[in-house]
């Protein structure tokens, strides 16, 4: 059976830490753009976690929104990418390939998420930071867009290893960068097409929804509301 | 419409005359916005090297001036579309002095127009993979992205485009060869090619003139119906509207006459050409500018209805921002200049003189540059997650290169000017004989043979 | 190239010139009238009108739309890559390449048609006089077969100079 990969948000659990974002940076080789182009909204920020509140202080209610690439089966991201960097793979992942992509950033204009991100500099790691650099992960050009992967890095390096000690991958074994570190498990990853996985079981949840479902995109992340 | 211009023999050393004598204001001029467009040039390349962070784009504003450049220039060139493909066709003889002034910035404002998808991208030197060609990536371009639509359509244009201006050169072409000498008539020798004026020539080349006049009237409209596609393909809040295509066309035909008049303008006063721009030339096209305004008025009218009677949470945020947020300034400025000025002075007829043509096509160059810039920067900033909403201040090397387009078309327009008859004098000439077109002979038209009863026919 | 042709300054002679050119038994089709703009409202004006331009303009279009059809679907099957829940082959933006590539094929073979049946690109020399452009109009005979002094009393009629060119 093909794979459908997945995820799903428990918004009762996220404590807004934030561990998630700096985990994606560290296993993505994503660049700290720096205070001055952070202010003017250039922030490179795979998975944000959105912030709102209500009420002055000291009532205040906060509610926290971990926002990442939806994957969407019907990614209007992908059609208007003129080279085919955005494109659809067979585990219904959104690949982007940087090697194909020539900087239009229609895709970004498109994506009803804002969850794409451009190289408007070309990265740099001064010495000693390059040595964190995690090597299964490509260094991103200026011009260039990007985006949340799913850490497919680390879902292909788990397939790789289920084939050659042939076994079937089981639920569980992989865990995007940002799953792995949330301390109050509020984010699960897996494959949709098993009924019996986590993230399937959450997804059928009544206290799911999908985010911005009425655009039409078919987001693949599940976001299970908060009661009370 | 009949127009009085002088005998033939004044006409033609009349035109000629900006081919001929140069003074020294012409060089001033193009020292100038050489110097400009050079500075833009450079300005390009520094950005290429530093990297795209230079300008004020931003997450979610990823689109701004260069884009807003490109549906502006675009634009313009539906100027000589309209008035020589259609005016050509209903044969309305006030057309001909106009025709290659229109022509010309249509080739101009489409070559400076389809720059802009390369300034804009953010690894510029890749621009070729929209071409469809068998590459060793084995990979081609994306058909179903609006943005190969537009590199389909903006070369099929410019190639139209291109070959409508210099089909009607030829013949003048041929006119200043006869009348140079040395290495001048041997370079206009070759753009005349074998230019003769024979019967069959002309015929040849009216019934080409003919064809190309019916084939470029729908390119041109599906030029910048595709242009629009580029937003309303995307369901970004009120740029997803159906009614993207005809207003967009509508548009572009309102900057472009606008845009005309303005070089038609300059033109009359620059070389003297009082004689052959009269002012009902201008009134005419005062007449359709107001024409155009009143329809821009009508498609803004019935969009922004459409949208408030809808009450879709996300659409109304940018209408509200534009209505009465932090754009509304610049969107009230868009619509005093494109419809309540120019509606003033181009319906009263004591206003509608050359300059008053002038000062309304000016307002609405500007209120039209507006409106592009309205379709796009609220709407990406505006979005549905509003976490994300942010805002756009353009960067120096942003306004360096939009000024120096504008540089550029003055530039290459003047330099055109000097180096081609900017009237069509064989057209003028042959305008002159206020003669229907003749209708077709009952007899078969080959070999015709001398025939006493058929030269009761001759007009 | 030889030649005998004759300058008029206005269309009513150049008319009686090609009239007396038929009389005395030269054929419409070597019979050559040049001219700086075209004089459609003069019955010489109407000579050399068949054209086939637009069934070749027309034949540009097909021609184009077919090589739009097969690039867009071609392209598209070579290496299949899904997008946005779409198709692989998807017409409906394939229409659009489709029509653009059309219409630069109806304008590419009218531009051809031109170049070619104008005889604009050649290198022979060809009968022309200059004073043309000063608004005259030439009626001449190239390549004569018959006798030239013949031709040369047709012509001499209200032409303001008979010249031979060789």
């Amino acid at each position: 059976m093909t794979r459908r990969w997945g995820m799903a948000v428990d918004l009762d659990r996220c404590t807004g830490c934030g561990a998630c974002v700096t985990a994606c940076h560290a296993e993505n080789n994503i660049p700290t753009v720096g205070s001055e182009q952070a202010a003017r909204g250039r922030a490179m920020h795979w998975i944000r976690v959105e912030r709102y509140w209500e009420g002055e202080f000291p009532d205040v209610k906060l509610k926290f929104r971990p926002v990442m690439c939806q994957q969407c089966d019907a990614a209007p991201c992908e059609p208007v990418c003129p080279t085919y960097a955005s494109h659809h793979t067979e585990e219904g992942l959104n690949a982007q390939i940087y090697n194909r992509c020539i900087g239009t950033r229609y895709c970004a204009n498109a994506c009803p998420y804002n969850v794409r991100f451009f190289n408007f500099f070309n990265p740099r790691w001064p010495k000693p930071l390059n040595v964190q650099l995690n090597p299964d992960v490509s260094v991103r050009e200026v011009g260039v867009m990007e985006k949340c992967t799913f850490c497919v890095q680390r879902i292909s390096a788990a397939e790789i290893d289920a084939k050659a000690e042939k076994r079937e991958l089981k639920d569980g074994d992989v865990k995007p960068a940002c799953v792995q570190s949330c301390a109050a498990k509020a984010l699960v990853f897996g494959d949709l097409s098993d009924p019996e996985s986590d993230v399937s079981r959450l997804s059928r949840s009544s206290r799911g929804s999908k985010l911005l479902e009425e655009v039409g995109t078919l987001p693949k992340v599940a976001y299970l509301g908060r009661e009370g | 419409m009949s127009e009085s211009t002088p005998a033939t023999g004044s006409m033609v050393e009349g035109l000629l005359r900006p081919l001929v004598r140069t003074s020294w204001r012409f060089y001033v001029l193009v020292a100038f916005l050489g110097s400009l467009v050079a500075a833009g040039l450079g300005t390009w390349a520094y950005q290429m090297y530093m990297g795209f962070g230079l300008t004020g784009i931003n997450m979610p504003v990823y689109w701004a001036f260069y884009v807003t450049n490109f549906v502006f220039w675009i634009g313009i060139s539906h100027a000589g579309t309209l008035i020589s493909a259609i005016l050509r066709l209903v044969n309305a003889g006030w057309r001909r002095p106009v025709t290659r002034c229109a022509e010309v910035i249509t080739v101009f404002a489409l070559m400076i127009g389809a720059m802009f998808p390369i300034i804009h991208l953010g690894r510029p030197w890749l621009f070729f993979w929209l071409v469809p060609y068998p590459s060793e990536r084995l990979i081609w371009p994306n058909f179903r992205s609006p943005l190969v639509w537009d590199f389909f359509a903006i070369s099929t244009y410019l190639t139209g485009s291109l070959l409508f201006l210099f089909l009607p050169m030829i013949p003048d072409f041929a006119l200043v060869r006869d009348r140079s000498t040395g290495v001048r008539r041997r370079a206009y020798g070759v753009l005349a090619l074998g230019w003769r004026g024979t019967t069959r020539q002309w015929h040849r080349l009216e019934s080409a003139m003919q064809i190309m006049a019916i084939a470029i009237i729908p390119v041109a409209v599906s030029v910048h119906t595709i242009v629009s596609f580029d937003f309303s393909m995307a369901p970004v809040p009120m740029w997803h509207s159906t009614m993207f295509g005809p207003y967009f066309v509508a548009g572009a035909i309102f900057s472009g006459i606008a845009a005309l008049i303005v070089a038609m303008a300059a033109l009359r006063k620059f070389l003297h050409l009082e004689a052959y721009l009269h002012p009902v030339h201008f009134q005419n096209l005062g007449k359709l500018l107001l024409m155009m305004s009143l329809l821009w008025a009508y498609f803004v009218f019935a969009e922004r209805l459409t949208t408030w009677y809808g009450n879709d949470s996300a659409e109304m945020n940018v209408f509200y921002v534009t209505q009465r947020g932090s754009f509304a300034p610049l969107y009230w400025t868009m619509v005093v200049c494109n419809f309540l000025l120019p509606l003033t002075i181009l319906s009263i007829k004591r206003l509608r003189t050359i300059a008053g043509c002038v000062t309304a096509a000016v307002s609405v160059c500007i209120g039209m540059w507006l409106e592009r810039f309205l379709i796009i920067v609220p709407s990406l900033s505006h979005k549905y997650l509003t976490y994300t909403w942010g805002h756009y201040r353009p960067r120096p090397v942003e306004i360096m290169i939009t000024i120096s387009t504008f540089a550029a078309m003055t530039l290459l327009y003047t330099l055109f000017a000097k180096f081609v008859p900017i009237i069509s004098i064989w057209e003028l000439k042959a305008g002159e004989h206020h003669v229907p077109a003749v209708s077709p002979l009952a007899a078969p038209q080959r070999g015709l043979r001398h025939d006493p009863a058929l030269e009761e026919t001759r007009a | 190239m030889n030649a005998v042709f004759a300058l008029y300054a206005n269309g009513d002679s150049a008319e009686r010139a090609v009239n007396a050119l038929r009389s005395a038994g030269v054929a419409d089709e070597a019979i050559t009238v040049i001219s700086s703009e075209p004089l459609e409202h003069y019955e010489f004006g109407q000579m050399n009108r068949g054209t086939w331009i637009w069934y070749i303009a027309s034949a540009g279009g097909f021609a184009g739309l077919a090589v739009g059809a097969w690039l867009t679907r071609m392209t598209e099957l070579a290496w299949p890559l899904p997008t946005g829940n779409m198709p692989i082959v998807s017409w409906w933006p394939n229409l659009i390449i489709m029509f653009e590539l059309t219409m630069l094929g109806g304008i590419l073979a009218t531009v051809a048609t031109l170049l070619a049946s104008g005889k604009l690109v050649r290198r022979t020399p060809r009968l022309y006089d200059r004073a043309v452009s000063e608004g005259k109009i030439l009626v001449g005979v190239e390549n004569p077969s018959c006798d030239t002094r013949a031709i040369e009393a047709a012509l001499r009629p209200g032409a303001t100079e008979v010249k031979r060119a060789s």
